[in-house]
């Protein structure tokens, strides 16, 4: 596995080791001027939980600064793995195939804990400070946490001497470097508070005499991460169609864009719940890209009439092919029926006698029969011909006279019957009665259709004497019935939505059932009860095992048959919808679906692409004030300065004026917008009544611990706060942890 | 044996060292150092160094990392409604959600099982089966 290094070409060459040439995965340049530096200039290392900075001492600005991660993917052509330190290059980053390793970093906390991690970056940086060889050979101040475990603190030591060949080293906190820096340039006193909000952890420290007093320091175990965290959680939570787009680093984006602190919370998320024009400013929207389903366009005037035109035409010709058929249909017909006239004239002029021979030919049997046919033939002309169909009387006589035809065997008792006869009989009685039968369906669906059509007039009737009044009257009927509906639902559903999804349905403590409910707790009891042996003759029937349908669950949403209620409810809106302009029709609650489901139901519009970040902005932010919010039992930013101040070891009541008379707030975290004010308001809500309160933030939060750092190292007395090799493994643990540099030469 | 590689850059403008000393960089690679499979048991978490430490034995005065963690707070406890943000004097009494107002409530009603727990593990107050 090798690592990584981009910069010039260094020539040496060894043996036994291939060099592959690839390109280079980070955007930092390599310096070019380590070789200028003597070995008595210290290196100046800030080892932060979020950035990595190091560069010269006596210099303003770190040579190299990056993010304090490293990540191992595998290259996806070689198969082999780089380290990759500090924030990828995306443009690169498709050459390897990252899904198995993620960004590490070597802090828990914000104490190093994983010292591969930590060799895998010194590595990086020293090489991009320039080093071309892997002894180090100056002295190297490394800054670390307050009250930094001894274990970590001697792993890290042994790394510097082991690995790197170190002559000397020495740890400071980086809190205590950025409060000195500003107190050279005058912005805070020689007593005073350093609060300090970091990554991961919060800090504040009383500084006596221009030295920091660790026994009055405190920790808050909050910081930027959990803000971006907490924000990252909640957009993902509001938004959870999108949650993929909220990485961690574009949450962190948002927070440095758009995080401000509020300078009462109360107050101002009151004005968002109000929706006052102020919260309409604050509020930011961050519009994902969304492309409109294509839209269909409503065909113009000339394709409706071009598709008219053309389904007339085809209309057209159905209609005349019609024509044509029935056309030579009646003219077969008319042939028929003039052959058969024919042919009866010629049985008038037949003898009787011969008139069984005559019909044989034509394949009649009777006269009866004949004029039959020609009753009927002509029949069907007239039906072909279109003629308006016969009188209601008239078809009543034809059908009695049907009925004596059709049903000839029904007047004769049944005694005078051969059996075959009688089951005819019996199937002419069925057909009548079926025939009558829909006949009076028929008639009555006219009376009711009359009637309805009597209904609507009336109505409208009353509506145009009387429209407010009739209108009142209807807003009045609909909310009763939808009272009586939702009433009803509610009984139904027994007052529990989908957070049935952790008690589904079942009996808890204090939970009413519905009369389903209780109808199928019935079934079960009784169903489970035992009789006894022998006394079980459950199933011998078939209805039994119908039991089981009752039961299930889905029973009881077949049986909903629509109310009358409900259909009421139908008719009263659409009747409301037509004449009442003001109406606005009441959507049914889908009490079934869960969110999630619900919104995918109607098409996405493109506001739902839009994120909206109103109250987050000064919501997350406020964790740092009161940790509380994510679960985190301690003091916020504000008291923090008080509890450390309660700490010191002193009873002097004008140090704590002096101590709050000068605070300064260093860190990356106190970039946010209104942290200073918040602050101040904080310190002077704990405080008596009329002290000093002055709070200034550092020149540059996110430098000054390493110009702090660097101004030290440069002083002449430097070397005598450094420990060296021999130091190390001659003292032993126990002086390592009562270790610390003294400050004050700066 | 290990075939050790080590890949190098060719950066276009080559920059050009007026004392160039060709140090082997004979440093044993981390790598090496930490052969895979153990590095990952190997480095104590911030929990286990700090019992490691046995800060009960310290002497109480001195300051050290378990010292001076800060107190928790002694103002009452914001209450803010966990879906929207806003001041939150109700608790839902099946989820123990914070909630806002009648609306809220409704949305509350309406997540899943599985939001719900998202939602309170923000608070550090989600179920935890152990």
């Amino acid at each position: 596995r090798p690592i990584t290094y981009s910069g010039a070409d260094d020539d040496g060459r060894r043996q036994n080791r291939r060099k592959l040439s690839m390109p280079f995965v980070s955007r930092i340049r390599r310096q070019t001027d380590y070789n200028v530096f003597p070995s008595s200039i210290p290196i100046v290392i800030d080892n932060g939980a979020s950035y990595f900075r190091i560069g010269w001492a006596g210099e303003t600005e770190p040579r190299v600064v990056f993010r304090n991660i490293v990540q191992r993917p595998r290259h996806k052509a070689t198969g082999e793995t780089v380290t990759i330190v500090g924030d990828q290059d995306p443009a690169l980053m498709k050459y390897f195939d990252c899904t198995r390793s993620g960004p590490r970093s070597a802090f828990d906390s914000n104490v190093v804990y994983q010292f591969e991690l930590m060799e895998y970056i010194l590595d990086f940086a020293f090489d991009r400070l320039g080093a071309n060889g892997s002894v180090i050979d100056h002295p190297i101040l490394i800054t670390e946490c307050v009250c930094n475990p001894v274990q970590s603190r001697s792993k890290m030591a042994e790394l510097l001497f082991e690995t790197y060949g170190v002559p000397a080293v020495a740890f400071g906190v980086d809190a205590a470097f950025s409060y000195k820096y500003n107190q050279l340039h005058g912005l805070c006193k020689k007593d005073g508070i350093v609060v300090c909000p970091g990554f991961t952890t919060t800090h504040a420290i009383p500084f006596v005499d221009g030295e920091p007093v660790y026994k009055g320091s405190c920790r808050t175990n909050i910081g930027g991460y959990h803000v971006t965290d907490y924000l990252k959680q909640l957009l993902s939570l509001k938004y959870p169609f999108h949650s993929s787009r909220f990485t961690w680093e574009k949450a962190e984006d948002l927070k440095l864009e758009h995080g401000y602190i509020a300078p009462d919370y109360a107050s101002e998320v009151r004005k968002f719940q109000e929706g006052t024009k102020e919260a309409e400013e604050k509020t930011r929207y961050w519009q994902l890209p969304w492309i409109p389903p294509p839209v269909e366009v409503p065909p113009s005037e000339e394709e409706i009439a071009r598709k008219a035109a053309i389904r007339e035409k085809q209309g057209q010709r159905l209609r005349e092919m019609a024509e044509a058929k029935r056309s030579s249909k009646i003219n077969e017909m008319e042939n028929e029926l003039r052959s058969l006239r024919f042919l009866v004239n010629q049985l008038d002029q037949v003898e009787e006698d011969d008139i069984p021979s005559f019909l044989s030919d034509t394949g009649y049997a009777s006269r009866q029969e004949l004029e039959s046919t020609v009753s009927k033939v002509t029949q069907s002309l007239r039906k072909a011909r279109g003629e308006p169909k016969e009188e209601p009387d008239e078809s009543e006589e034809n059908t009695d006279s049907l009925n004596n035809e059709k049903y000839p065997l029904m007047n004769v008792p049944d005694n005078m019957l051969t059996p075959e006869q009688l089951k005819d009989k019996r199937r002419q009685i069925f057909l009548k009665t079926t025939t009558e039968g829909r006949l009076r369906a028929r008639q009555k669906r006219n009376e009711e259709e009359l009637e309805k059509e009597r209904r609507i007039q009336l109505e409208e009737e009353r509506r145009r004497e009387n429209p407010e009044f009739y209108l009142e009257e209807m807003r009045a009927q609909y909310k009763e019935v939808l009272e009586r509906v939702d009433q009803k639902k509610r009984l139904k559903t027994n007052g529990s939505n989908t957070n049935g999804n952790q008690k589904t349905g079942g009996v808890g403590r204090g939970e009413r059932l519905s009369a389903a409910q209780r109808e199928r707790m019935r079934l079960l009891t009784t169903a489970a009860f035992d009789r006894g042996k022998g006394e079980d003759t459950f199933g011998s029937r078939d209805e039994d095992w119908q039991l089981y349908k009752l039961m299930s669950k889905d029973h009881d949403e077949d049986d909903e048959q629509p109310d009358s209620d409900e259909a009421e409810l139908a008719r009263l809106s659409s009747r409301l919808q037509e004449i009442d302009p003001t109406f606005v029709m009441k959507a049914e609650e889908e009490s079934n679906q869960t969110s999630g489901e619900a919104q995918r139901v109607r098409p996405l519009t493109e506001e739902d692409y839009k994120i909206v970040i109103g109250v987050e902005r000064f919501r997350c932010p406020e964790i740092l004030f009161h940790p509380n919010l994510v679960g985190i039992e301690q003091v916020g930013l504000d008291e923090m300065g008080g509890a450390s101040i309660r700490r010191l070891p002193h009873d002097d009541g004008e140090l704590e004026e002096r101590l709050t008379s000068s605070i300064l707030m260093t860190g990356g975290c106190s970039l946010t917008p209104g942290m200073k004010e918040r602050l101040e308001s904080g310190m002077r809500m704990i405080r008596p009544c009329g002290s000093t309160i002055h709070v200034v933030r550092a020149m540059d939060p996110e430098l000054d611990a390493w110009r702090g750092a660097s101004a030290f190292a440069a002083d002449l007395n430097f070397l005598r706060n450094a420990f060296t090799k021999v130091d190390y493994y001659g003292k032993g643990e126990d002086w390592l942890r009562r270790y610390q540099i003294r400050y004050n030469n700066l | 044996h290990q075939v050790i590689l080590l890949l190098r850059h060719f950066f276009c403008k080559s920059f050009a060292h007026t004392i160039k000393e060709r140090i082997e960089r004979w440093k044993i690679q981390a790598y090496e150092k930490y052969p895979k499979g153990q590095s990952r048991g190997r480095w104590k978490h911030l929990k286990q160094i700090l019992q490691a430490e046995n800060f009960q034995d310290c002497p109480p005065h001195e300051p050290n990392y378990v010292n001076i963690e800060s107190p928790p707070s002694t103002q009452p406890c914001k209450r803010i409604c966990d879906i929207t943000g806003y001041e939150a004097p109700y608790v839902d009494p099946r989820t123990n959600l914070r909630y806002a107002n009648s609306q809220v409530f409704k949305a509350v009603r309406s997540l899943s099982a599985e939001q719900v727990q998202q939602y309170l593990s923000i608070r550090n107050a989600a179920v935890v089966l152990k």
